[in-house]
């Protein structure tokens, strides 16, 4: 590390991205409204995996357990003790942090394949208990609201055809408007969506904006030593084994949050929303987005749910068959996770930072 | 700073940029959406891939095949009836964000035939069709909830309810069984549930029962509820679960020479899905079945000749069983709904027809529906048959015996019910 200058924790841009975000929301379609929702429950997820995996150097193949843990939490303190919404976001933390301390104290003393074989158990396991407590709901699973219940969806979306610059140029006149008036003109009506995506982009700017600082922070750099080199780390003073601990703990919270915000936008929770697929699939986010880097966190979520979309309108295209569009997903993500692995195994972001250090290294070389 | 500055600009143009992107120019509104001039989309979500798609893979294929059909005929008052189909493998999530797909980007006039009561009611909870008025035809579940106009005001049952399907088996046990031990094994959520409460109600009471987790079912698990059967000297083995439990008992009975009176429910007595998991077919022989459609194989039945026609034509090579028949004849009774819709059919007149003339729509089940302006209760009973030697249900003694009744305590009572005779060429009329 040469840059020896303060560690700036970049509150001012979150914030800045928050306002955008909000500002957005209000003048987008509905479908893509609940997408951003779907988008920042995958960045928090996958956040939770880059923390563990990229910089702890644990793997796990088991955080849809963890989401599940959070999720029926805070479902059953909605549904049970009507909690506030955001206390039963806050138990939802705890309790996947909980769960997560427990498997970490196991974890470490697991590593590699081990802890992967344990990691995915849990994920097969700990869904089915639903089944064997009837608070929890079985098969079906319980109903998890968050207020405010009543919103008019909007039935027909009434934007204009506009072209591209049509668009923007609409957007920014309508920004002016708001900046002068303080009104929304022309801003789609509120909706369940609007109020899931915000509570959702809210919940994923704290945690990206936490997590960020956690691994700049002396924990951070515990853990990328003890990733590095166990033997060294503990020979520098580091207690490993605590700090292994510690990461799953965190991580696993962080997964529950992701799981609480899940189940809220699907308006229950069910063994099968939290399927073995799922955890596989924020691996995969993981790995696209470069699993030691979370700047590249948003590339990986927007991938996994591009993809089943950019999917369908290739297939429609080449008009095939239903069988190619129902598999064309799959095939597209596991292409890219190998062409990932094979020239940018460290992430697209990791690889853009990689050359141009060494361009700037360059640079500083022959200016010498 | 000024790094910060310019990378924040550049974000936000980028951002602002996609949104334009994002936001495509919209067609000009049609009287209703969905419906154009020339066609009405409808869409369907259901498990294409995945462990969970074993058989109803196939129900796209037998909808598309009907609708093909109509669309080559003159479609529905000219209009061709285009089905979109998503998959959902069978998960929640993804059940959501596929209807929220198809009534927001494909923007189709009614769901068709979702299937799964877990997914049916997270989309219900979700997306919220009932309050953006779209209509949920025919949903493929048995979950006698989803009846309730006032929680799912704009969603159609069709298969008979697990309540009603338990009452008839009560019956029957009453009519045929008197005096016998009964054992039942049954799944331990809603789907349970709803049999246990339609056994109470018929005053079935059961030597041994015998309640299994979703996901748990096994060989040897199997194993472990013949055990207790056996404990309990059950004549007679209800077998209430999905097609996997049907299949791990049977199988594991047939090895262990295990041989009650089985009675299999209709969610896992599909003969061919039993097959399909290497249960040898001299297994089913003697066990009773229930159903509400006819048997796959009678093909001296008008609508069962006429879709297979059209299915074999439109998918060859693929076999004609229950999920086929379920599906075409939901496509059929569709159809029927939307030109019973009028001429110019929306979503307030397509469910409006159904609750006025709905009752009547032919179709090809044996017995009646129960569709009125107060209620939306589907298919209202089933005919009870055996399995044959080759793990075919046909009817006993060569005639349909049919019982109907209701999801409450009405009374069950052997069905009178004639069924319409088949339209001209299977087109609505």
């Amino acid at each position: 590390m040469h840059k020896s200058k303060k560690q700036s924790t970049h509150l001012p841009l979150f914030i800045l991205v928050g306002v955008v975000l909000f500002i957005l929301s209000n003048f987008i379609e509905e479908l893509r409204v609940s997408q951003g929702t779907t988008i920042a429950v995958y960045v928090i997820a996958i956040s939770s995996i880059i923390l563990l995996t990229g910089y702890s150097g644990q793997v796990s193949l088991g955080h849809g357990a963890l989401m599940a843990i959070g999720a029926y939490a805070a479902a059953v303190l909605r549904l049970e003790f009507n909690l506030p919404i955001i206390l039963c976001f806050v138990a939802a933390v705890l309790a996947a942090a909980i769960g997560g301390l427990l498997l970490g104290m196991a974890a470490a003393r697991l590593s590699g394949p081990y802890l992967a074989g344990t990691t995915l158990a849990l994920a097969i396991g700990l869904p089915s208990l639903a089944n064997q407590f009837p608070i929890l709901g079985g098969e079906q699973g319980r109903e998890f609201k968050v207020g405010p219940p009543d919103f008019e969806p909007e039935v027909v979306a009434a934007a204009e055809p506009l072209t591209f610059f049509g668009n923007v140029l609409s957007i920014l006149d309508k920004l002016q408007t708001t900046l002068a008036t303080g009104a929304w003109p022309g801003a789609s009506p509120m909706s369940t969506y609007k109020w899931w995506f915000w509570i959702a982009a809210l919940a994923a700017l704290i945690s990206m904006w936490t997590v960020r600082n956690i691994l700049n922070s002396a924990y951070g750099r515990s853990w990328r030593a003890g990733r590095g080199n166990e033997v060294a780390a503990q020979l520098a003073g580091i207690n490993t084994a605590r700090s292994k601990v510690l990461a799953f703990t965190i991580s696993a919270g962080i997964a529950g949050l992701a799981g609480a915000l899940l189940a809220m936008s699907i308006g229950t929770v069910s063994p099968s929303a939290f399927p073995l697929a799922l955890s596989f699939s924020l691996l995969t986010g993981a790995v696209l987005a470069g699993i030691t880097t979370l700047g590249g966190v948003i590339i990986g979520s927007v991938i996994l749910v591009a993809i089943p979309e950019i999917a369908d309108v290739v297939a429609h295209r080449l008009g095939s068959s239903e069988s190619v569009t129902t598999n064309l997903p799959g095939l597209i993500v596991s292409g890219l996770l190998i062409l990932t692995v094979l020239f940018v195994p460290n992430g697209p972001v990791e690889q853009h930072r990689a050359r141009k250090a060494k361009h700037e290294a360059a640079h500083s070389s022959t200016k010498k | 700073m000024k790094a910060l500055q310019r990378r924040t600009l550049l974000a936000a143009t980028a951002v602002l940029a996609t949104v334009g992107l994002a936001a495509t120019a919209i067609p000009a509104q049609a009287a209703e959406v969905g419906v154009t001039a020339t066609q009405i989309k409808l869409g369907m979500t259901l498990p294409l891939t995945g462990t969970a798609s074993l058989g109803y893979n196939k129900i796209p294929g037998a909808a598309k095949a009907y609708f093909d059909y109509l669309n080559a005929n003159g479609g529905i008052n000219g209009r061709k009836i285009n089905l979109v189909v998503k998959d959902d493998r069978y998960v929640p999530t993804e059940a959501v964000s596929k209807t929220n797909e198809l009534i927001l980007k494909d923007k189709v006039m009614a769901l068709l035939a979702p299937l799964g009561t877990a997914n049916v009611k997270a989309v219900a909870s979700s997306v919220n069709p009932a309050r953006r008025g779209v209509p949920v035809l025919f949903v493929n579940t048995g979950f006698s909830g989803f009846a309730d106009t006032k929680k799912y005001p704009t969603t159609y049952t069709v298969l008979p309810s697990y309540i009603m399907e338990a009452k008839i088996m009560g019956q029957y046990i009453k009519e045929k069984f008197a005096g016998k031990k009964i054992g039942l094994l049954y799944q331990d959520d809603d789907f349970g549930t709803d049999a246990l409460a339609g056994f109470k109600t018929a005053g079935v009471n059961f030597a041994v029962r015998v309640p299994y987790a979703s996901g748990s079912q096994s060989a040897a698990a199997a194993a472990g509820w013949i055990t207790k059967f056996k404990a309990a000297e059950a004549d007679v083995v209800i077998l209430f679960g999905v097609s996997s439990a049907t299949s791990a008992m049977l199988g594991t009975a047939a090895q262990l020479g295990y041989k009650p009176q089985w009675m299999l429910g209709s969610v896992g007595g599909d003969a061919t899905t039993i097959k399909l998991t290497g249960v040898p077919a001299g297994v089913l022989r003697g066990a009773i079945g229930f159903s509400p459609v006819p048997a796959t194989t009678d093909m001296n039945d008008e609508y069962v000749k006429f879709f297979s026609d059209i299915y074999a034509k439109a998918v060859p090579g693929s076999a004609f069983d229950l999920n086929v028949l379920l599906g075409m004849n939901s496509a059929f009774m569709a159809a029927q709904a939307l030109k019973a819709a009028g001429p110019n059919p929306t979503r307030k007149s397509l469910m409006a027809a159904i609750d006025s003339k709905g009752a009547t729509f032919a179709n090809s089940a044996l017995v009646p529906l129960g569709y009125s302006k107060t209620s939306h209760v589907g298919l209202t009973g089933y005919w009870v048959g055996e399995y044959s030697v080759t793990g075919d249900l046909s009817p006993i003694g060569g005639t349909y015996v049919t019982y109907t009744t209701d999801s409450g305590s009405g009374a069950v009572v052997k069905s009178t019910y004639k069924r319409p005779a088949m339209p001209a060429k299977g087109l609505p009329n």
